[in-house]
């Protein structure tokens, strides 16, 4: 982890309110996990006034040059001036913050749920996993066409989409992708394991579901954030009884990708 | 002095002598560690650690930091590893910081407070204890002790004879007459006060009609509170004899000036310092640049080097104007 200055290389809207951005990092900028999230300024003037995390969606080397991207939406104060900021600026960030997804040393599918801008870690995610010649299978879910981004990238696995409103792919949640694809592909809590990312609603449910399955689970969470880095103590999770040691891990240092069957999702906001 | 000369920067702060008069705050920064990669602490005067409480604390539930209009509402909850968590854990990480090391504590009556410091003590690397009787974090008991002038007095009879650390009672800023509660720390044994803690503040969501946090209650700190804070520092700077410590809303090197100007022997950085790791050094550099534009050779000269009209900006009845209604008595009586 390393405070540096970094340029924003492209800064561009994909569909209404969500934003690639791509930046160029510094050597200082030690290699990132997938899963792993960089803590922004996104301005000097105090305006937001905290940093904001944002998941990285890829990492990339080309020569000399090191980038990364982020697909963000806007939400608020901070990610509305995030979007006005031009080719050329430079922005302060902190990272790679946290710790990332545990891909299984034993060979096993991976299923990636992704729900909205959630996909961003299961982008870098799957990219790692073809790397790593893993099979996956990429399940995404969102509201409507407009918020499907990013998938394109998606190859060397199956992809399966689907939509609130039936505008692309499946009629209806990638929850039920989920199940289907469970079943009809005959995966068993040895051959597969599931990392999910989106709103805290999905990520409770593909959570029971694998716990009801007994598979292994892993879901990155959000929520805000001062310090980014576990001094403040403002980002706690809270886990089930029988994980929690002394109360709320930090997300920011534990997290913000947890075993999703560990993760108390009735006392999480 | 040729500009080139190195200001002297050293304030004391009872029997502690301190590099440059610039702390990082209590719940800022743990306790060093977790920001060692991004703030130079050989730069700086000192850290206060998270607060210390007698056993551990799982802290408040979430959510437990919102963001509000130049600043922010947090209800941590003075999530730490209690007292021998601490020995065993935090000690070794004080032991080796480049920098005063400042351990604050916070007990739920006298007897907690006594052994906390007894403790605090004994583990040999504090260079000064912040007694911390102002969490709004912690329920009723977190702001007892600097709300009512008696429990503060009984707070400090009891701790000062339990060590020869300074100890620097950390104040609340959520009551009527500050001045007061500075007064019986100062009276019955503490070798500084430091202020501000947070006001209490909330924040509620309108989409869901629910408070934003988890406790509905929290602290506001952040550059929104500075002219609150200068206030209060104020007060209390004409009250008392001993050193003030002073912060709250410090987000450049001239608002840390304000609070010297304002008489603060040394300031403490909090909030600000989440966005921007190297603001407790560019204060310092902006100290000492200062002190150098006012062709001194001290930061002594900055330290409560406002410039008051004569009469002007006493709040209520503080030291000063004590001082005033004396000389005026003695007058009178010498001209009878
Ligand atoms: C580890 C991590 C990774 C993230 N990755 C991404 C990402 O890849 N893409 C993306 O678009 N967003 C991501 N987020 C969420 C992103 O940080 C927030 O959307 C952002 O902070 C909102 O800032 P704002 O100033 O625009 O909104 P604000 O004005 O601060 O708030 C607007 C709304 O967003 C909510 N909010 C504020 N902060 C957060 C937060 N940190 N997490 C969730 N909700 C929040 C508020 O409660 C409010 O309802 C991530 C968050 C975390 C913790
Ligand atoms: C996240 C957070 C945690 C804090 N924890 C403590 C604490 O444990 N003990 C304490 O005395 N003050 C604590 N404070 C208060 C700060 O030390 C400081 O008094 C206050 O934030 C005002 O300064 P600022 O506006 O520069 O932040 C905390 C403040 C914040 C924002
Ligand atoms: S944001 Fe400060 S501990 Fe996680």
């Amino acid at each position: 982890m390393n405070q540096v200055d970094c340029t924003i290389i492209e800064n561009r809207e994909l569909t209404r309110g969500n934003f690639l951005l791509t930046l160029r990092v510094p050597r200082q900028f030690s290699k990132p996990q997938p899963g792993q999230f960089v803590h922004l300024r996104l301005s000097t003037d105090g305006e937001p006034l905290l940093r904001r995390p944002y998941s990285l969606e890829g990492f990339f080397e080309r020569g000399r040059i090191r980038a990364i991207r982020i697909y963000y939406s806007v939400v608020g104060r901070g990610s509305r001036i995030l979007s006005m900021h031009p080719k050329g600026r430079e922005l302060d960030l902190i990272g790679p913050l946290g710790v990332g997804f545990q891909i299984s040393r034993k060979k096993k599918t991976s299923l990636l749920v992704a729900g909205g801008r959630g996909v961003a870690p299961l982008l870098f995610l799957a990219r790692r996993l073809r790397e790593r010649k893993r099979p996956h299978v990429f399940l995404f879910g969102a509201k409507s066409k407009y918020e499907l981004y990013g998938y394109r990238d998606v190859r060397g696995g199956r992809l399966h989409l689907a939509t609130d409103d039936g505008s692309v792919g499946y009629h209806g949640s990638v929850l039920d992708l989920l199940q289907r694809e469970w079943e009809e592909a005959g995966h068993t809590p040895d051959t597969a394991e599931i990392f999910t990312c989106g709103p805290h609603g999905l990520l409770h449910a593909v959570a029971d579901f694998a716990r009801d399955r007994g598979v292994r689970c892993e879901a990155s969470l959000e929520g805000p954030m001062a310090c980014g880095v576990g001094a403040c103590r403002g980002c706690p999770i809270p886990l089930r009884p029988e994980h929690d040691g002394a109360g709320y891990p930090a997300m920011c240092v534990e997290g913000p990708v947890y075993d999703a069957t560990a993760v108390d999702w009735e006392r999480l906001p | 002095m040729t500009p080139a000369t190195k200001p002297d920067l050293r304030v004391r702060i009872g029997s502690l002598e301190l590099r440059n008069p610039v702390l990082v705050a209590s719940g800022i920064i743990g306790y060093g560690r977790e920001y060692e990669r991004l703030v130079n602490l050989g730069a700086i005067g000192g850290i206060v650690t998270k607060t210390v409480t007698l056993r551990p604390r799982a802290g408040n539930p979430p959510p437990r930091v919102v963001e509000t209009a130049a600043g922010m509402l947090n209800s941590i909850g003075i999530e730490n590893p209690g007292l021998e968590g601490y020995h065993a854990v935090k000690v070794p990480i004080l032991r080796d910081l480049p920098c005063a090391r400042i351990v604050s504590v916070e007990g739920e009556d006298v007897a907690e407070f006594c052994e906390l410091v007894r403790g605090v003590d004994a583990s040999g690397v504090a260079d000064a204890i912040e007694v911390n009787i102002s969490c709004p974090n912690v329920g009723p008991h977190g702001m007892r002790y600097s709300t009512d002038a008696g429990n503060a007095r009984d707070v400090m009879t009891a701790i000062r004879p339990l060590t020869r650390l300074p100890l620097i009672a950390k104040l609340t800023p959520n009551v009527t007459r500050i001045a007061e509660i500075a007064e019986a720390c100062a009276d019955h044994g503490a070798d500084a006060v430091s202020l501000v803690n947070t006001f209490v503040g909330m924040a509620v969501d309108s989409r869901t009609r629910k408070p934003i946090l988890g406790t509905v209650l929290g602290g506001l700190s952040g550059p929104a509170i500075k002219p609150l804070a200068l206030a209060k520092v104020w007060e209390v700077v004409q009250a008392v004899d001993i050193p003030v410590v002073g912060m709250g809303g410090i987000a450049k090197p001239a608002d840390a000036l304000e609070f010297l100007l304002a008489g603060c022997v040394a300031v403490e950085i909090g909030t600000a310092m989440f966005a921007d790791p190297g603001l407790p050094e560019s204060c310092v550099a902006g100290i000492a640049d200062y002190v150098r534009g006012m062709r001194e050779h001290s930061v002594d000269a900055v330290i409560g080097a406002m410039i008051v009209p004569e009469g002007r900006g006493v709040i209520r009845a503080g030291k000063a104007q004590r001082e005033n209604a004396r000389a005026t008595r003695a007058a009178s009586g010498g001209s009878s």
